[in-house]
Order: C-alpha cells, then structure tokens, then sequence
C-alpha cells in the first residue's frame, strides 16, 4: 500500500484504489530486489548468467504466446468465414432444389390436368363437367387468358427537381405516389366494367388476391408490384372503356391523380395476354362416395 | 539484447510450430498474452530505472499470466467471466500506460 496523502483525510475505497492503480504501475519487487541488492553487495557472475539465461526463456515464452494467440484469433476469423461461406452455398442449393420442385409440380400438374381433360372428353358427362370446369377454373384465375382488352397504367409523379436528393424529402409528397387505394379502385371499376380477367404488372388477380400497402410498397397477392402499374384487363374493349370512363370513381382518380401530376392513362389493346394466378389451396374436398355418384357441390363449404 | 532476440525467437517459434492449443485453454490465451505484456513493459522500465532483477521479473511474468487467467476461469465459472476478464484488461491496460510512459520518459528524456 502507498502512503497516503498528507491532509487528504479519509479516501473514500474506491479512490485510493484507484490511486494505487495508477501509481504503482511498476512492481515494488523490482525495487525491494534493488534494495536487497545494495545492503548485500553485487551478485556473482554465475548468478547473473543464469539470469539472463531465465530472463531469454522468459521472452521466448511471451513470443510463443503471442504467436500462438494471434494464430488463434486469426484462425477462428477465418473459420467463421468458411462457416458463411458454407452457409450461403447451402442457401443457394436449397433454393435450386426448390426451383425444381416447382417446376416438377407445374410439370405433373400439367400432366394431370392434360388426362383428366382426356378422360372426360370421352362422355357427355364427363364434356359437361368439363365444361363447367373450365368456366369454375376461368372464375378462379387458374388458367391464363389472352385477347382484346384495356391497359390502364398508374405510375408516381416524377421527381421533382427542387427536391433535395441528400436531405431525405422522399417522404414529404406522400401523395405523389399511387397506394393500394388507387389500384383497388381502378381494378373494382374494371370488374364492374366487365372484365374477364385482371393482372397488376404481370400479377393475376384471382378471388382472393389482396391489393395492400406496406411501406412503401404495393403487395398483390403478398408479392411486391413497382412503379409504373400496368393493370391488364381482358375483355371486350368497347364496353370495357365505356364502362371504366363512365364510373364516377375513376372521373374522381382522374381529377385527383392529375392534380397531384401521377400519371393515369388507359388504351384498349388488342392483344393483351394475364398469366394464371398462383395456384391456390386445397381447403376443403369431400370423398367420392362408393355407388359413384358425385355429391352436390357446395360452394359455401369452401371456407 | 538478449531478451529481444528471445521474444522474436518465440514468436517465430509459435508461427511456424503452430502447437494445437486444447480447447478449454484457448478463452485464457488472450488475457494471458495482455498479462505477459504487462510483465515485459515492467521489466523493461525497470531495467532503464537500473533495478532490473531477473529473478522478479520471471516470477512476475510467471505469476502475471497464470493469476490473470484464473482470475478469468474463476469468473467463467461464477458466471461474470466477460466482466472480470474486462477488469483484469483495465488494470493490466493502466499498468502498460503507465510503463509505457516511463519507459517514453527514458528514452526520449520528455
């Protein structure tokens, strides 16, 4: 222990703890040893030899353990690296496998779906539940469609530029921007208008697709859509613009996307193609019953 | 010059011997190595102050790095092994400034 400071009084422990940290930083052996040294004369020279034999050891293990701690640290950097590296490979492959697992199951879904055809085909039974298949299946967004139709396109107002591109103003014309209001008001007035089928940017709308805002995004069906949006609706493109101008609703957009300068215009196009929809789940299914005869179909079981 | 001459021998020595360390020794291997810092810096200082005694110095070495890491596994043991080893970093870091500067006022006179 140091000797305290004259006058200083009671230190609190944690002080004169910390003054003993700070100033003995040299070990007080070294100076006892000197000490010691002095009342007993030099040392001998054997003494001494062997010393500096101890003193060299000493120093080669300190390198040694330098050596060997930074190997370590170096090793477990590279470790975890390999580790990633390992990880996102393994990524990438199960992505791969996934990819093909998809496309095996559009693949056998086509098969399926080519013998049933054939199978039906046969009787005229089976023609009439072919029939009404492919009109529940065209309801259900199942198959893809082409022909005539009307391309109505959304796209944000462009960049102002009096906007600070550094100071964040991205936020500040919020209305600038086409949410998910505007696309579900201008796909219910194209369904009311007629439409056979409907996509957003290449995303088919089937019964139960959602059109929702998250962040900054347009979600269709879960799956993000970007500026500028193309909605493809096929039909007739007679009545399909007759009946879009003359709802009140798109005249309001209209109005409202001009002032706020997003862009909106719509052309009837003669050869507009939607994809299916992604196939939706098997939620309900009721078993053929043994005599053959199809049970009545239920819609309201669905859900 | 001896000394020094031992220090690259070691180091040279752990790089290309590369011994396997057992895996419940390596988390003390780092606080060791901050340990026989703190034990060379002294004795450096305390050769330039012209006490410089072998004998201390490889019983401070020794004692340094073994203490410092049973300091560590105690904790790891209770529990508090990231907080002690912080500790044990502390003090051994003041101590090194502290040799450090000494040693600086030696050689440089300022």
């Amino acid at each position: 222990m140091t000797a305290r400071p004259p006058g200083g009084g009671q230190r609190s422990l944690g002080a004169s703890l910390l003054d003993d940290v700070l100033a003995e930083t040299l070990d007080p052996a070294y100076a006892q040893a000197a000490a010691a040294r002095a009342s007993g004369g030099a040392a001998t020279g054997g003494r001494r030899g062997r010393g500096a034999v101890l003193v060299a050891l000493t120093m080669v293990v300190a390198g040694v353990l330098a050596a060997v701690t930074y190997d370590q640290a170096a090793a477990r950097v590279q470790g975890r690296q390999e580790i990633r590296a390992a990880l996102v490979d393994d990524i990438r492959a199960e992505s791969d496998a996934s990819d093909e697992l998809a496309a095996e199951l559009e693949e056998l879904r086509a098969e399926v779906t080519r013998a049933r055809d054939e199978l039906l085909a046969s009787s005229t039974t089976g023609q009439r539940a072919l029939d009404e298949l492919a009109r529940a299946e065209a309801g259900a967004a199942a198959v893809p469609v082409s022909g005539p139709g009307l391309l109505v396109t959304l796209a944000n107002a462009g960049s102002d530029p009096d906007d600070d591109p550094v100071g964040g103003g991205t936020e500040g014309d919020a209305r600038g921007r086409v949410r998910d209001g505007d696309l579900q008001l201008v796909v219910n007035a194209l369904w009311a208008a007629g439409a056979e089928a409907i996509s957003i940017n290449g995303q088919r709308l089937g019964p139960t697709s959602a059109i929702r805002f998250a962040g900054e995004a347009v979600l269709v069906d879960f799956r993000p859509v970007t500026n500028p949006y193309e909605v493809s609706a096929i039909g007739d493109p007679e009545t399909l613009s007759s009946g879009f101008l003359a709802s009140p609703e798109v005249g309001a957009l209209a109005v409202i996307e001009e002032s706020f300068g997003l862009r909106f215009d719509f052309s009837r196009e003669d050869d507009l193609s939607v994809p299916a929809a992604s196939t939706p789940e098997l939620r309900a299914a009721q078993p053929v019953p043994d005599d053959g005869d199809v049970p009545p179909t239920d819609p309201a079981t669905g859900d | 010059m001896i000394p020094i001459l031992g220090l690259v021998a070691g180091v040279l020595l752990g790089l290309l011997l590369d011994p396997t360390v057992p895996l419940w020794l390596q988390p003390y291997l780092p606080i060791a190595v901050v340990a026989a810092l703190d034990a060379v810096f002294g004795g450096l200082r305390a050769r330039l102050d012209g006490i410089f005694d072998a004998k201390v110095f490889v019983i401070s070495f020794v004692s340094n790095v073994v203490v410092a890491a049973l300091i560590v596994f105690l904790g790891d043991q209770l529990g508090v092994g990231a907080q002690l080893s912080t500790a044990v970093v502390v003090v051994l870091g003041i101590r090194i400034f502290g040799n450090a500067a000494a040693i600086r006022r030696h050689v440089f006179r300022a």
